[in-house]
């Protein structure tokens, strides 16, 4: 009874102290009621991903020029894709669509890649665990125990995902691609862990037309979060319950 | 027919010796038989790898492995165990020597011990800086092809 008394009192005093630790590192970001210090910190090249953050685009419609294809080139660049010229088995990470309301005949013109689901088909469906959703929400393919059954690629419905048909000559460091195996939008992901921008909004709002936001879905304070917030944005194929990373203004 | 058998003997006896006296001499004087591979030394005038030769020399993929699943999974970015680094020290930038030719750092030995490797069907074999395509590749593809219907109520292709 003595020795449980004694357990007890140490697990009291542990807890106690955590408290009060605990306490003062709330006083740290704490300044006043209402006045939280935000820190933003690159994350260290050693530490994993973790699902505090989740990454999002928001792309507004209303300012996607149906012409412009700058944020398909741009991907393209980064990522060293290239025209086979055989477009119906090339290589697609992003491409532009049109949208047409039939009951109004609106049409929006805007960039369809992989919408990174919370819930993506593409895992449920892959065999040897290739395709995967990392913590932070980037769903992707780890072309290192990919197949090539092309599972993915017929269940995904928004057709984000290409298959690697032809050997790759001319190879980008950051982005590995090579023969045989399925690949989609990373949402860049090469540049998203040092702190980046995927290359297609780079390219959207270095050209002035700023169309899309990259940014934490969890964060209330970032650009996309306040847009959200403010605008809404809605999902494509919304009645999947996929929650999609990427969303869309004006459709 | 027997002194045949006698002198393949000998002569079998002569080249065994022969070779163990080489082997001898070569690990004495520390110098490596001219048919071992010529591994490039890195370009950056480092004489310490990563991780301590010998130990390199055993478990370089074991490294390389479990780094390949934590970039891939984990975001883990460090640059000690990356294949990218191996290659951007012991290959030189602008080299004509690709993956396969015996001058290539990791082909020297890989095709002295007829291992066959696959890192670089995908993996870039020499530095490349931040993106060759920018220079010299044509970037050329059709705007889109054409998608699933969407929520609104038809998608056509741009």
């Amino acid at each position: 009874m003595n020795k449980n008394n004694v357990t007890q009192e140490s697990v009291n005093i542990s807890r106690r102290s955590f408290v009060e630790k605990s306490a003062t590192a709330a006083a740290v970001f704490t300044i006043a009621p209402g006045v939280v210090l935000n820190q933003v910190h690159a994350k260290p090249a050693a530490e994993p991903v973790t699902d505090a953050k989740r990454w999002g685009i928001l792309i507004d419609t209303a300012k996607c020029g149906s012409g412009c294809n700058d944020c398909v080139t741009a991907c393209h660049e980064e990522n060293g894709i290239e025209s086979h010229g055989r477009p119906l088995t090339d290589q697609k990470w992003i491409r532009k669509i049109k949208l047409k309301d039939n009951l109004t005949n609106h049409v929006v013109s805007l960039p369809m890649m992989c919408q990174h689901c919370e819930n993506p088909p593409c895992v449920d469906v892959c065999p040897t665990g290739a395709s995967f959703k990392r913590a932070d929400g980037i769903v992707l393919v780890d072309r290192h125990i990919c197949i090539g059954c092309r599972y993915c690629m017929m269940a995904c419905p928004y057709k984000a995902r290409s298959f690697a048909h032809e050997a790759v000559d001319n190879k980008v460091e950051f982005q590995p691609r090579g023969k045989g195996t399925v690949e989609s939008c990373t949402m860049c992901v090469h540049r998203v862990d040092n702190d980046g921008t995927p290359a297609c909004v780079e390219a959207c709002s270095s050209n002035d037309h700023g169309a899309m936001v990259f940014g934490d879905l969890k964060d209330p304070q970032s650009e996309i979060s306040k847009q959200l917030e403010k605008h809404g944005g809605k999902q494509i194929r919304a009645d999947l319950g996929l929650n999609t990373g990427v969303r869309y203004r004006g459709i | 027919m027997l002194q045949m058998k006698n002198l393949m003997h000998k002569a079998l006896i002569t080249i065994a010796g022969t070779t163990a006296v080489v082997f001898t001499a070569f690990a004495s004087s520390g110098e490596k038989p001219a048919f071992a591979p010529q591994v490039p030394h890195p370009t950056n005038g480092s004489t310490e790898c990563v991780e301590p030769v010998d130990d390199m020399k055993k478990n370089h993929m074991e490294y390389l492995l479990h780094q390949r699943d934590k970039t891939m999974h984990q975001g883990i970015r460090t640059k000690q165990h990356s294949l990218k680094e191996c290659i951007d020290c012991h290959v030189p930038e602008n080299t004509e020597v690709r993956f396969g030719d015996d001058k290539h750092f990791c082909s020297s030995c890989h095709n002295y011990a007829g291992v066959s490797i696959d890192c670089f069907q995908c993996h870039t074999d020499r530095p490349v800086g931040k993106n060759p395509h920018k220079s010299n590749a044509q970037v050329n593809l059709p705007l889109s092809t054409d998608v699933a219907d969407g929520s609104v109520s038809g998608a056509s292709n741009e």
